[in-house]
């Protein structure tokens, strides 16, 4: 899973233009005919530095996602749900793995990244940074911020870059275990007694707006944007990806009797397009920078980690060794 | 700490709130490459890299990382620095083109394993094995093996002996994959049941 939304760094409109112009042509022409752009291939600096961020971005939110489900692996409802949520918490930790990777392959350390996540200068998908009060805040989780995360990494697994790419198709493979799962915890719910309604029926309203947020504010189209799309690092705007996400789950979820805590969405039939109530801007920021319910606790957590398998990285560092980036 | 989680609220003191010293270089440990036998009768392939302290642990984490659903026949790891690279080709070049005849070298003879990028994008697929006395020289003759008319835009060259294998008493390491059914999407079927809700649901 992972957050979408991805908030790109403004960068002035013309610095590309400082790049080698036959170069950047070949390298657009290289994108415009459908080729993956590989690491040892020439790319623009902001290119590099874009997908750096985003990719590490994505990593991290698998890291820092992985912790609210992982919380509920011992109270999960019996052996089947638990063994279920096992292998997904590991899957997230393994989608990680293959994201730090591609990153590297474009010359960011592992350790840096780790680095920067602790210390807060890499962000992680905002979603995380509430609380999972009940299982069903959990199922949650599991089905719709998955699904959302479905759409996004589609998207992006049609994007130029390939080491990028080819972890992507992995991961989607994965997903799909997730989603199945998700769905089939909250059909249970929906299906069993009254308070198990209820509960889900709360986890709706407590996730709801994170989950609006989830996609991020509508793009400002500026010229910036425009040539990250062309050179296929981002692949959709946040509205459309959030309106593909309402197509696909607002009919779900209504099917299983549930409220969604917004009396103004709905489909336009004319332009096929959801209305909705704007989500509070003003609180995802607050949130993203680092005033959230939980953010302090996911970062310590993964602080703690860090502090305490130092000992066994000391242990096992092989002296002679060399470092070189991976190679795909 | 003050969390939901007992766990959490358990976890020791150590180190400094919000702080962390910047890990020195190879803290994260080398990088390994990793290739995968999906089925007996296919060729290896790459799916990715893991970083670990020496070969061995590489190969334990590969089977971890790469190899927990579906089918896997076989797996093989080699440090980063073992691969030799060739350069990388587009369009309708093939990249054995580039690559000059060194051939005829004296000296002793080992093997080296060749792999092919079929297309841009994809993942490099091994192609077979020649004896060589040297990498470079492995390339000359991999490009008189295994040069068709398919364009190959990249090629990678690794001496057999750096390479940790599977061994044959390790094949069983798979065998129990198709018994994970909790890690398989069409373990959760809930269609069934979704339908009995729907049909109680509109009495």
């Amino acid at each position: 899973m992972y957050g979408g939304g991805n908030t790109f760094e403004e960068v002035k409109t013309d610095s590309f233009s400082q790049e080698d112009p036959i170069k950047l042509a070949e390298f657009e022409a290289r994108i415009e005919r459908g080729e993956k752009i590989e690491p040892s291939d020439w790319m623009p600096q902001l290119y590099r530095k874009q997908l750096i961020r985003m990719i590490e971005q994505h990593g991290h939110s698998e890291i820092i996602g992985a912790l609210p489900e992982g919380t509920w692996i011992t109270r999960a409802p019996g052996f089947k749900r638990k063994m279920a949520l096992m292998a997904k918490v590991q899957d997230e930790v393994g989608h990680a793995q293959l994201l730090y990777s591609a990153a590297e392959t474009l010359g960011k350390s592992r350790e840096q990244m780790i680095d920067d996540l602790i210390t807060g200068k890499s962000k992680y998908s905002n979603i995380f940074n509430y609380p999972t009060f009940t299982w069903a805040d959990c199922c949650f989780i599991s089905w719709l911020v998955d699904a959302g995360a479905i759409v996004n990494q589609l998207a992006n697994a049609k994007g130029s870059y390939g080491p990028y790419c080819r972890a992507l198709d992995r991961i989607c493979a994965e997903e799909s275990f997730h989603l199945k799962y998700g769905h089939h915890c909250v059909i249970y719910l929906a299906s069993g007694t009254q308070k198990q309604r209820d509960m889900f029926q709360e986890a709706l309203n407590r996730w709801w707006p994170p989950m609006m947020h989830f996609f991020g504010p509508a793009d400002k189209i500026s010229i910036h944007t425009q040539v990250l799309m062309k050179w296929k690092v981002k692949m959709g705007t946040n509205d459309d990806m959030r309106n593909q996400f309402l197509d696909m789950y607002v009919p779900k979820i209504w099917e299983l009797g549930f409220t969604i805590p917004d009396s103004q969405l709905k489909k336009n039939s004319e332009t096929g397009r959801w209305e909705y109530t704007e989500p509070d801007w003003e609180e995802f920021k607050r949130v993203i920078n680092g005033d959230g319910p939980c953010n302090k606790e996911r970062l310590e957590v993964r602080r703690i980690a860090e502090e305490r398998g130092k000992w066994v990285r000391e242990a096992m560092k092989a002296p002679n060794q060399k470092y070189v980036s991976p190679l795909a | 700490m003050n969390s939901l989680d007992p766990r959490v609220i358990r976890l020791p003191d150590i180190g400094e709130v919000g702080r962390i010293n910047p890990k020195p270089a190879l803290d994260q440990f080398g990088t390994y490459e990793v290739f995968v036998l999906p089925k007996e009768g296919k060729p290896f392939q790459h799916e990715g890299i893991v970083h670990a302290p020496n070969l061995e642990m590489a190969y334990v984490l590969a089977k971890e990382t790469f190899t927990r659903r579906f089918t896997c026949a076989s797996l093989y790891v080699v440090n980063t620095l073992d691969v030799f690279v060739s350069p990388l080709s587009e369009g309708n070049q093939n990249v054995y083109d580039q690559i000059p005849q060194i051939l005829n070298q004296n000296s002793a003879k080992v093997n080296y394993e060749i792999y092919h990028l079929p297309k841009r994008g994809k993942q490099h697929v091994h192609v077979g094995r020649v004896s060589a006395s040297s990498p470079e020289e492995a390339f000359s003759i991999a490009k008189e093996q295994f040069q068709k008319e398919k364009i190959v835009y990249n090629v990678w060259v690794i001496q057999s002996t750096a390479i940790r294998y599977t061994m044959n008493e390790e094949k069983d390491l798979w065998l129990t994959l198709p018994e994970k059914k909790f890690r398989d999407a069409a373990e959760y079927k809930g269609g069934e049941k979704l339908k009995e809700f729907l049909k109680k649901s509109k009495r």
